[in-house]
């Protein structure tokens, strides 16, 4: 049974027998951004060399055979890139929104909170000391690394009642630090092992294939179940530690388990792709500019605008006809930052008109 | 499921010629690849290390990474041309550099891919388009032009190198006879300028034919962790301080492909800017024992190279004498 009402803020809401409640601009703008997202990806099938595109991929799915050329321009490059950029956006950016509550700051995202720093340096010191490295530790590490980093954190700024700005601050301190030992390491790293972090630190989608997407695909299932679980104690967060700990929000435990979450996140998609530094501030304040959201709402529309992002990027780095190399970095600094810029203009024309 | 099965048909697929008419190996990285008996379309991850020495052997190549996709370089040197003489059919690009294009890799129908050490990463991502083998091109693992022996050895061009080296060592004896003294246990130091000074690496034909004259690298202490980029070409960084007290036999000065002229007076402005006032000071250049030489020839691990850097050794002593 659903049912159409208002909620005290006067927005449509949909009212489920359970009790739970949708609102009908979050649903809207959901569906808008899930349709953007096939809209990218089907138009992303058709870019790069090779003369294919979506309807060469339909009809390979009903079982026609494609040429060579085709088949492995569609299925062993760019779906793999598409469908991991796609994960990979969502898993940041569905991080970064959850560390934005947990630090009641709208700067926060893996990289401010040196979880991302955490991961890279751990990667750097596995292959340092294991050049051969399979990729599954390759992820061990990076995920021990991130959880490090969040321990430390936890334990550095103390208890239950530590501010969201004290997090914050400590964070800066910690991926301060661990980024100078990730740029001493890469100074004095062998030179085979130095160009290839470099290319992983601007970000590429070139690793993508099957295997990583398998690896990637429970995690991804496993964020959206986050997501619904932990997104309710997102709205408590977003208005304080204390006040969270008023509404009976029981921060000592789910504190750590939104950290825990956020860092796994982060840590399986810096492994796949590199770091993508920023995508955890652009996306949710894009989402939100979208369709002003909290709780679970956020969090689903920050992932599928991470998602965008990155499947947006990649399509910019393969249109470019071979000409010029555009890592994924700052193919997503390219088409992320525009928008972020046009959002708040828009947001604070908003606001003027309004007063 | 679904996603699988095309995958590991395409994978099969492109691997069956391969497996019906080749040859097993194993890479210097140890992996175990099929390559075809004689293969005929050979694409190339780096030009000047790879590249080069196949086409001294006669081996065309079909792709090279870091040309586009006219056949331009995208740095200001060809080796093609500076290295083997002009006219040589160029080979075209796969993506620009820090940016592969698979299907731009698998256009070029590639039946084999040589890769070096530094492209260990990218190994089976390449595989998927044709059969990967990594060769060792760093100083520590390859000298002078082993690399173009290595790479004779495997694509079956071991009678094209030993003409190679045979009229390359005619070259070498008609020099040392001619030197004006005897080059044994005299020592020389290669110096690659960039924004700093690198000592130049093992695997190059630089190296080769200055030992084989005799010479011995000046030693300037073992290479720190700080490997300058550039694979085997470098050796190591060396200090502005460093440098100015040192004084080899010979000094050998290669300026940057960029920016600057290669010729001597580009050579010399580049490392005023980096040792101000060397000219006035450095016992090797108040003593006349500077050779200035075109990295863009004598830098690759190749036969070629080494006879460039035998002949800028003929003109110099030509001049001393």
């Amino acid at each position: 049974m659903i049912k159409m009402t208002r909620a005290t803020d006067g927005k449509r809401v949909l009212r489920l027998a359970n009790g739970l409640q949708l609102g009908t601009g979050n649903l809207l703008a959901g569906l808008f951004l899930l349709l953007a997202a096939l809209t990218l990806a089907a138009a992303s099938t058709g870019l790069g060399l090779t003369h294919t595109g979506l309807s060469d991929l339909v009809r390979s799915l009903f079982g026609e055979n494609l040429a060579g050329a085709e088949d492995f321009a569609l299925w062993t490059v760019r779906l793999p890139r598409i469908i991991l950029g796609f994960m990979v956006g969502w898993a940041v950016a569905l991080s970064g929104a959850m560390l934005q509550s947990i630090a009641k700051n709208p700067l926060a995202d893996p990289g401010l909170f040196g979880f991302s720093q955490g991961s890279m340096l751990m990667i750097m010191l596995l292959l340092v000391l294991m050049p051969a490295a399979p990729k599954s530790m390759v992820t061990l590490a990076a995920l021990f690394g991130g959880l490090s980093v969040a321990a430390l954190l936890l334990w550095l700024v103390g208890g239950e009642r530590s501010s969201g700005l004290s997090i914050v601050l400590m964070g800066i301190a910690v991926e301060t630090v661990l980024s100078s030992f990730g740029a001493l390491l890469l100074l004095y790293l062998p030179t085979e092992t130095s160009i290839a972090l470099s290319e992983w630190l601007a970000g590429s989608l070139f690793q993508a294939n099957w295997s990583i997407i398998a690896f990637f695909v429970p995690l991804f299932a496993a964020s959206v179940v986050a997501a619904f679980l932990l997104g309710p104690a997102m709205a408590a967060y977003d208005l304080g530690t204390n006040m969270a700990m008023a509404l009976g929000e029981p921060v000592r435990q789910s504190r750590p388990l939104v950290l825990l979450a956020a860092v796994v996140l982060n840590a399986a998609a810096v492994t796949a792709v590199g770091p993508l530094i920023f995508l955890g501030v652009l996306a949710p304040h894009i989402a939100s500019f979208l369709s002003p959201a909290v709780a679970r709402a956020r969090l689903f529309l920050s992932g599928l605008m991470g998602g965008i992002l990155v499947i947006a990027a990649d399509a910019l780095t393969r249109s470019t006809d071979g000409a010029l190399p555009l890592p994924l970095g700052l193919a997503l600094t390219l088409v992320g930052v525009p928008l972020f810029i046009l959002t708040l203009r828009l947001q604070a024309l908003r606001k003027l008109q309004s007063h | 499921m679904r996603f699988l099965v095309p995958c590991l048909a395409a994978t099969l697929l492109s691997a069956a010629p391969a497996l019906a008419d080749g040859r097993t190996v194993t890479d210097d990285a140890g992996r175990t690849v099929t390559l075809p008996e004689h293969p005929a379309h050979i694409v190339v991850m780096h030009e000047p290390l790879l590249g080069i020495p196949l086409m001294d052997i006669g081996v065309g190549i079909t792709g090279s990474f870091g040309r586009k996709d006219d056949g331009s370089f995208v740095i200001a040197v060809d080796f093609i041309d500076s290295v083997l003489g002009e006219g040589h059919p160029k080979p075209k690009g796969f993506g620009p550099v820090g940016q592969l294009d698979l299907e731009r890799l698998r256009a070029l129908e590639p039946d084999l891919i040589l890769a070096s050490e530094l492209d260990a990463g990218k190994a089976d991502q390449l595989a998927t388009v044709a059969p990967v083998y990594l060769q060792n091109v760093g100083s520590a693992k390859v000298y002078g032009f082993d690399v173009e022996e290595d790479l004779a050895a495997l694509v079956g061009r071991e009678d094209a190198f030993a003409a190679r080296k045979a009229s390359y060592e005619k070259q070498l004896e008609a020099l040392r006879a001619n030197l004006p003294e005897s080059a044994d246990g005299k020592t020389y130091l290669a110096i690659f300028l960039t924004d700093q000074l690198n000592v130049v690496g093992n695997s190059t034909g630089l190296v080769q034919a200055v030992e084989d004259l005799g010479y011995k690298r000046l030693d300037v202490g073992a290479p720190s962790g700080a490997a300058p980029a550039g694979g085997g070409m470098m050796l190591m960084p060396l200090s502005a301080e460093e440098f100015g007290k040192l004084n080899p036999d010979v000094l050998i000065l290669l300026n940057s492909y960029m920016g600057g002229g290669r010729d001597e007076a580009g050579t010399r402005a580049s490392l005023s800017k980096i040792v101000p006032g060397w000219d006035k000071f450095m016992k090797p250049a108040l003593e006349d024992r500077v050779l200035f030489v075109d990295p863009a020839k004598v830098i690759t691990p190749s036969v070629a190279s080494a006879e460039h850097m035998l002949t800028a050794m003929e003109s110099w002593s030509a001049r001393k004498r």
